[in-house]
C-alpha cells in the first residue's frame, strides 16, 4: 500500500566557514526552504525529520530536532526524529521521510540538514577529535585514523590491485571543483588542473590536500509530499523512485569487506534500481550526486553502483564518461570536494540538485543538457561501512 | 534612559581536567570493561582476542557476545605477533588532541600472519617511503602515560627488519 513521495522545493544557505551558528544554520535552510515552495509553510508540515552528526560536539547540543521545530514554527504533529548516520545522516533523513509518506503516516514532511564544524579559533583539534570517532573509537581512531588517513588505505589499495593512477584520482578533484566554480554556495569554487592537485599538500598519501573534501559549515532543507499533495502545488516534483541501504555488519578495520572495494554500494544500487526499475543505470541515469569525499571513492563507486567492471572506474573519468555532457554527469553541485561537507547536510543538498537539474534551475554552466529526468544521490559513511542509494525522477515509478 | 542594570561577575576554572575517552584510550580496568582480559594479557606482552566456545569464531574487536551465533561463553586466544601491511599512510595533518606533537606518524592496516584477523595500527620507527605493501611488521607494546593516574597499554607495530634495533 506504499505511496509516492515527491521532493516539491527545498533551499540551501552558504557553505564554508561560516560566522554563524547551528542554529543560525539551520533557520537559513528553512527560510530558503520555505521561500522556494510559496503554498507550503510551517503550519502545514507534519513530520520533521534532522540530519545532523556531531551537534552534541561541534555545538554542544542535543536533541536538536525539537529545536529546529521551534526555530521554525513546525508544529511536527505526527513525527520528529533526527537522524544520525555519519556522513549519510542527511539522505537518511530524507529516506524517513520518504518511508514515513509512503507508508500513510503523514502527506507533508521538512527535512533539514544541519553541521557546524569549524570552531572558534585554536579549537582545530578539537574538531579533529570529534572526527576521529566515527570510526571506532576503541579500536582503530585510537590509531590516528581520521577520514584522510582511512581513504589513503583505499587509495593506495585500488591503485595497488587495479592500476589506477594519481592522475586519475586527480582528474575526480579536476571536475568537481570546476563544477562548484558554477555553483554560488559552495565552499572550493576553484579553477584548477591535474598539476595543481599533484602540486597540493600530500596530506596522507596517496590523497593531496585537494583530493579531499573540506570541513565546512552549511544547512539545506527539502519539503516532500504525498504524490496527490505534490500536485497540488506544483508540477514539478521530483519522485523518489527507489532506495537502498547496505550495511554488512562491518565497521572496524577488521570487519568492513574490503579497502578496495565497496560491496555494500552495489547491494544499495541493486536494491534502489529494482524499486525504479532501472535495468541499465549507464543508459538510463542522467545525473547523479554520488560521495566524493575523496577522489578516490567516487572512482570506486563508479564501479560499485554497477556503472562500469570492477577496476575500470579511473578509465571512466579518464574517458570523460562522468562529465557533465558525458554517460552519467556525475556531482554537477561541485560534490563533497567542491561544495564541502557539513555531514549531515550533504545528502539533502545532493537531492536538492537533482531536484534543480529537472527543473532547470541551476547555474547554465552546470547544467546537465538535454533536459535530465531520471538521477541518484549516494553517500558512504563512517569508515565507508555503509551505503546509501536513492534513485530521484521526474515521473512517479 | 532607564538606569543601568546591576552588574556582576562570574568565573570558570582556568583549565579543566582531559574529558574523559577524549585521549580515545578506554579505561582498561576490571571495574570499566568487560574487556579488560584483552588489555591485562596486552599489558603482559600477549596480543589476545575472544573466540567464542559454541561456534568456533575468532573476534576482532574482542567481544562480550559472539555476532555470529550470539554465544556470551567466550574465551581469550592468542594471536600472532607478526605480520604483514595490507595498506599504510602517514598522517601529517588534522591530529586530535594530544597527537599534534607525535605528527608526522605512519598508520597502517596490518593482516595478522595466519589468522583471519586485519587490524588497524601506528607504524613506529618507519618512514612512509621505505615501506611498500606486504612488509613484513611485529607487535610492540606502549605504555600509555597521562592524562590521569590510570595504567594502560596499547599495541602498535615496528617493520619486522626495525625489530632488532627496538630491542637493542
Amino acid at each position: 500500500m506504499t505511496r509516492n513521495a515527491a521532493i516539491v522545493g527545498g533551499g540551501h544557505t552558504d557553505w564554508g566557514e561560516r560566522d554563524a551558528t547551528w542554529k543560525d544554520l539551520a533557520q537559513e535552510a528553512g527560510k530558503a526552504t520555505f521561500d522556494d515552495v510559496p503554498d507550503v509553510g510551517p503550519p502545514d508540515v507534519e513530520g520533521l525529520f534532522v540530519g545532523a552528526v556531531q551537534p552534541e560536539r561541534f555545538a554542544f547540543q542535543s536533541h536538536v530536532a525539537p529545536l529546529v521545530a521551534e526555530l521554525l514554527g513546525v508544529e511536527a504533529d505526527s513525527m520528529i526524529a533526527r537522524t544520525e548516520l555519519a556522513c549519510a545522516s542527511g539522505q537518511a533523513a530524507l529516506r524517513y521521510a520518504w518511508l514515513a509518506i509512503a507508508a500513510g503516516q503523514l502527506d507533508t514532511a521538512l527535512v533539514i540538514g544541519v553541521e557546524k564544524m569549524n570552531l572558534p579559533d585554536g579549537h582545530d583539534e578539537e574538531m579533529q577529535t570529534s572526527m576521529s570517532n566515527v570510526v571506532d573509537r576503541e579500536f582503530d581512531g585510537v590509531n590516528g585514523l581520521n577520514a584522510p588517513t582511512y581513504f589513503s588505505f583505499l587509495g593506495q589499495r585500488h591503485m595497488h590491485e587495479y592500476g589506477t593512477t594519481q592522475e586519475q584520482l586527480a582528474k575526480v578533484a579536476v571536475k568537481n571543483k570546476t563544477h562548484a566554480a558554477n555553483n554560488p554556495y559552495a565552499q572550493f569554487r576553484m579553477d584548477i588542473d591535474v598539476d595543481d592537485v599533484l602540486d597540493s599538500y600530500p596530506i596522507a598519501p596517496p590523497l593531496h590536500l585537494f583530493d579531499c573534501s573540506g570541513v565546512t559549515d552549511g544547512a539545506a532543507g527539502l519539503i516532500l509530499m504525498s504524490e496527490e499533495k505534490a500536485r497540488e502545488v506544483t508540477d514539478e516534483a521530483t519522485y523518489i523512485t527507489g532506495s537502498g541501504q547496505s550495511c554488512m555488519a562491518g565497521n572496524s578495520v577488521n570487519n568492513v569487506p574490503s579497502f578496495s572495494a565497496w560491496p555494500q554500494a552495489t547491494v544499495a544500487a541493486e536494491q534502489a534500481y529494482e524499486q525504479a526499475g532501472i535495468d541499465d543505470p549507464v543508459k538510463e541515469l542522467d545525473v547523479a550526486e554520488i560521495h566524493d569525499c575523496f577522489s578516490i571513492s567516487e572512482i570506486i563507486e563508479y564501479e560499485d553502483l554497477g556503472w562500469v567492471e570492477k577496476g575500470e572506474g579511473g578509465q571512466f573519468i579518464e574517458d570523460g564518461r562522468s562529465e557533465l555532457d558525458g554517460d552519467i554527469a556525475v556531482n554537477p553541485r561541485g560534490g563533497l570536494l567542491g561544495c564541502g561537507h557539513p555531514l549531515g547536510a550533504t545528502g539533502v543538498s545532493q537531492a536538492l540538485e537533482v531536484h534543480k537539474q529537472f527543473t532547470g534551475r541551476v547555474e547554465s554552466a552546470r547544467q546537465v543538457p538535454d533536459g535530465p529526468e531520471t538521477g541518484l544521490i549516494h553517500n558512504l559513511s563512517g569508515s565507508a561501512s555503509v551505503h546509501s542509494v536513492m534513485t530521484l525522477g521526474r515521473d512517479p515509478r | 534612559m532607564s538606569d543601568e542594570p546591576p552588574r556582576g561577575s562570574t568565573s570558570l576554572p582556568d583549565s579543566v581536567d582531559f574529558p574523559r575517552l577524549f585521549d580515545f584510550y578506554e579505561i582498561q580496568s576490571e571495574d570499566e570493561t568487560r574487556i579488560h582480559e584483552f588489555y591485562a594479557n596486552l599489558d603482559d606482552g600477549s596480543l589476545t582476542t575472544t573466540e567464542c566456545a559454541d561456534c568456533g569464531e575468532l573476534h576482532f574487536p574482542p567481544r562480550v557476545v559472539c555476532p555470529e551465533c550470539t554465544s556470551d561463553d567466550l574465551s581469550y586466544a592468542s594471536l600472532p605477533h607478526t605480520g604483514t601491511l595490507h595498506a599504510f599512510s602517514v598522517m601529517r595533518a588534522g591530529a586530535p588532541i594530544g597527537k599534534v606533537d607525535d605528527l608526522p606518524f605512519v598508520v597502517g592496516i596490518v593482516d595478522l600472519d595466519g589468522v583471519d584477523v586485519r587490524l588497524s595500527a601506528r607504524i613506529d620507527d618507519a618512514e612512509y617511503d621505505d615501506l611498500t605493501i606486504g612488509d613484513p611488521v611485529t607487535l610492540k607494546v606502549v605504555d600509555i602515560e597521562g592524562p590521569a593516574d590510570l595504567e594502560r597499554v596499547f599495541y602498535r607495530f615496528v617493520p619486522a627488519d626495525a625489530d632488532a634495533d627496538v630491542d637493542a
